[in-house]
């Protein structure tokens, strides 16, 4: 590993050096909100954000891709093309250890030839958190506020110098880009310090010790029932999850009706059509069994447990955008303090919400 | 790297109608290189695709053989219907096949009682097969199938064969009887048969498919007749748009019903979210 401190100027020409080879994804601010998008010029990066409203996955896994393109007589498959290079500037540890939870699923058993182009093509420069949001809780779920692995470059801020620490032989590469000096070990005392700072900020956590065994045996729990009641089936919460990956595989015919494409594009376990089958049959029809699934892969039955990578690593990396974007106030972490047992569903915020709007007599009657 | 969306080519060789909506299509690949026995163990299924209407997960109803093999395909939505208008030459696409299959070795030297309902029957026929063509593996073979109606049956031409096997017993049973129509077995429900059933728990093991209502009836009725339930292997139904555990669409808690089953021991299953079982 090389490790390096920049000064906060070195940093933009570290950047603008950067961006004469590499397509740049950053944060940044939209209203008073932040995003990634790209970026072609170190001004418009946000490296003080907090969340952003949607998580970088759709750099990986569009939210729709071309599979195949067929005609009457030829079939042909279709893989994203690249002229540069691809970096993630200043990616949070939860976006980035979605990221691994991702590559899990889409490069280890039967790898997608397409997500696996677009991984390769992406170089990820980190950015330890030291502004957490109201609703984030990383801390407690491990995944946060700084990476332990999975980056190229991780950029800590340390009052006004940048500790630069390489995590791959591209990211060893990188960091010569800029002039710095050697990283000493009072500079990795700095990153503790603003990491141990950053982890007294956090308004939210999550107990997961047990947790998936909680979730198994609570299938019946009248939480789920309750929020079902609440819930709106917009299906927001998965779209903005960063882990999420669950898809829909579609055709679309030219208007000659003599080719298309087939598609796939983002699905959500939380929409009514998810799991319908045969002759109108649905397997999650109700919405306290969607929100049960949504919640029970999240917490319970775990990330990429399909091909038994996870060891029992939970898929929710607590980026709080579910809780943020949910209309109704649903929080995962308080249905998981419901069903470790440390909260009662009359102060889950969602049905509180709803008790103090008609009265819990009629809520629990709806 | 292969593309996990790759299609295969594959002519209908047949098509042999079963009841008023189900017919059963011999299919071939156009690149016979790519066909093993052991990929079409059964118990395991392919996706059929016809652009414009997408894919869909069928299961394999025949061994392959001579390169070709079965599928028996109920009318129920857009993807059979456009598929019941295809005529004998026309090419079809396919993946597969993927998932689990029927616990075949572990029932070598054991009874093997069959359960089926309905088109249920079609997952099972390649196990009779396999019984049939290595008799001696096995010990006895009892198949339980019942269905609507009389006309609701499928495979029935293949009754008789079924009967020749050695040390081998089929019951039938329908749901009701429509005037006018001679049926000389059972009416009533799938568990009717177990009253003179001669299956005993004592080394059996135990395949079903049907409708999972009428799963959840037979796990009940088999496990009061002492069957353990890690002796009853059950086969579900899930629609599925990738067949490869990434889609999320069969998860059902942990288990992925295209890559963990379609073919799951009970005692597997038992007690997951979503499940009428």
């Amino acid at each position: 590993m090389i490790a390096k401190v920049y000064k906060e100027s070195d940093i933009a020409t570290f950047f603008n050096k950067l961006l004469e080879e590499y397509n740049i994804i950053a944060p940044k601010k939209k209203k008073q909100l932040y995003e990634f998008n790209e970026v072609n010029d170190f001004g418009e990066v946000a490296l003080d954000y907090s969340t952003t409203i949607l998580p970088p996955k759709k750099y990986l896994i569009p939210q729709k891709e071309t599979l195949l393109r067929f005609t009457k007589n030829e079939i042909v498959s279709e893989e994203p093309q690249f002229k540069k290079k691809q970096v993630i500037f200043g990616i949070h540890a939860c976006d980035l250890n979605a990221f691994l939870l991702l590559d899990k699923v889409f490069m280890d058993k039967f790898p997608c030839p397409r997500y696996v182009k677009r991984r390769r093509n992406l170089i990820t420069i980190a950015l330890t958190c030291n502004n957490p949001s109201e609703t984030c809780f990383c801390e407690s779920m491990g995944t946060g506020p700084t990476p332990s692995k999975g980056y190229d470059l991780l950029l800590t801020k340390i009052n006004e110098e940048y500790l630069i620490e390489s995590g791959s032989e591209t990211g060893e590469k990188l960091v010569k880009l800029a002039k710095g000096k050697e990283a000493s070990p009072k500079d990795f005392e700095g990153k503790k310090k603003v990491v141990e700072l950053t982890k007294q900020k956090f308004k939210r956590r999550i107990d997961v010790r047990n947790l998936p065994d909680l979730i198994q045996k609570n299938l019946n729990h009248e939480l789920w029932r309750l929020l079902g009641e609440v819930d709106l089936a917009c299906g927001q919460c998965v779209l903005s999850c960063p882990t999420c990956y669950c898809f829909d595989v579609r055709d679309e015919l030219n208007l000659s009706l003599d080719g298309g494409t087939r598609y796939k594009e983002w699905d959500a376990c939380f929409l009514l059509e998810f799991a319908e089958v045969a002759l109108g049959g649905n397997f999650r029809r109700d919405r306290a069994a969607r929100v049960r699934q949504f919640m029970g892969h999240n917490l319970g039955w775990g990330g990429a447990s399909q091909y038994n990578v996870f060891n029992g690593e939970l898929k929710c990396v607590g980026c709080g955008r579910c809780i943020k974007t949910c209309p109704v106030g649903i929080d995962i972490t308080e249905v998981a303090a419901v069903i470790k047992g440390e909260k009662n569903v009359s102060q889950v915020t969602a049905l509180k919400n709803i008790l103090a709007n008609i009265g819990e007599k009629n809520a629990r009657s709806i | 790297m292969q593309d996990p969306y790759e299609l295969s080519e594959c002519t209908i060789k047949k098509i042999k109608p079963e009841t008023k909506d189900t017919n059963t299509y011999t299919l071939a690949f156009l690149n016979n290189s790519s066909i093993s026995e052991d990929e079409f163990k059964p118990g395991r299924f392919i996706l059929l695709s016809i652009f414009g209407f997408g894919e869909a997960a069928f299961s394999l109803s025949s061994l392959i053989q001579n390169g070709a093999f079965e599928t028996t395909i109920r009318k129920v939505g857009n993807f059979t219907q456009k598929l019941h208008s295809c005529k004998k030459g026309d090419k079809l696409y396919m993946r597969g096949p993927y998932g689990e299959g029927w616990p075949l070795d572990e029932a070598k030297g054991k009874d093997v009682l069959l359960i089926a309902g309905g088109i249920g029957l079609a997952p099972l026929k390649p196990v009779i097969m396999h019984i049939a063509k290595n008799r001696s593996k096995y010990g006895k073979l009892e198949i339980l199938y019942g269905a609507r109606a009389p006309s609701d049956m499928i495979f029935t031409s293949e009754f008789e064969n079924w009967r020749k096997i050695p040390n081998s017993i089929l019951s039938l049973t329908v749901d009701a009887v429509p005037k006018g129509v001679k049926w000389s077995y059972k009416v009533g429900v799938v568990p009717i048969l177990f009253d003179d059933m001669e299956t005993t728990p004592d080394d059996a093991i135990v395949m079903t498919c049907g409708p999972e209502i009428m799963m959840r009836f037979v796990v009940k009725g088999l496990t009061a007749k002492g069957f353990s339930e890690d002796q009853i292997y059950v086969s579900l139904e899930r629609r599925m748009k990738c067949g490869i555990a990434q889609c999320g669409h069969c998860q059902i808690g942990k288990k992925y019903v295209c890559k963990d089953g379609p073919v799951f021991a009970y005692s597997e299953i038992k007690g997951l979210p979503d499940l009428t079982i």
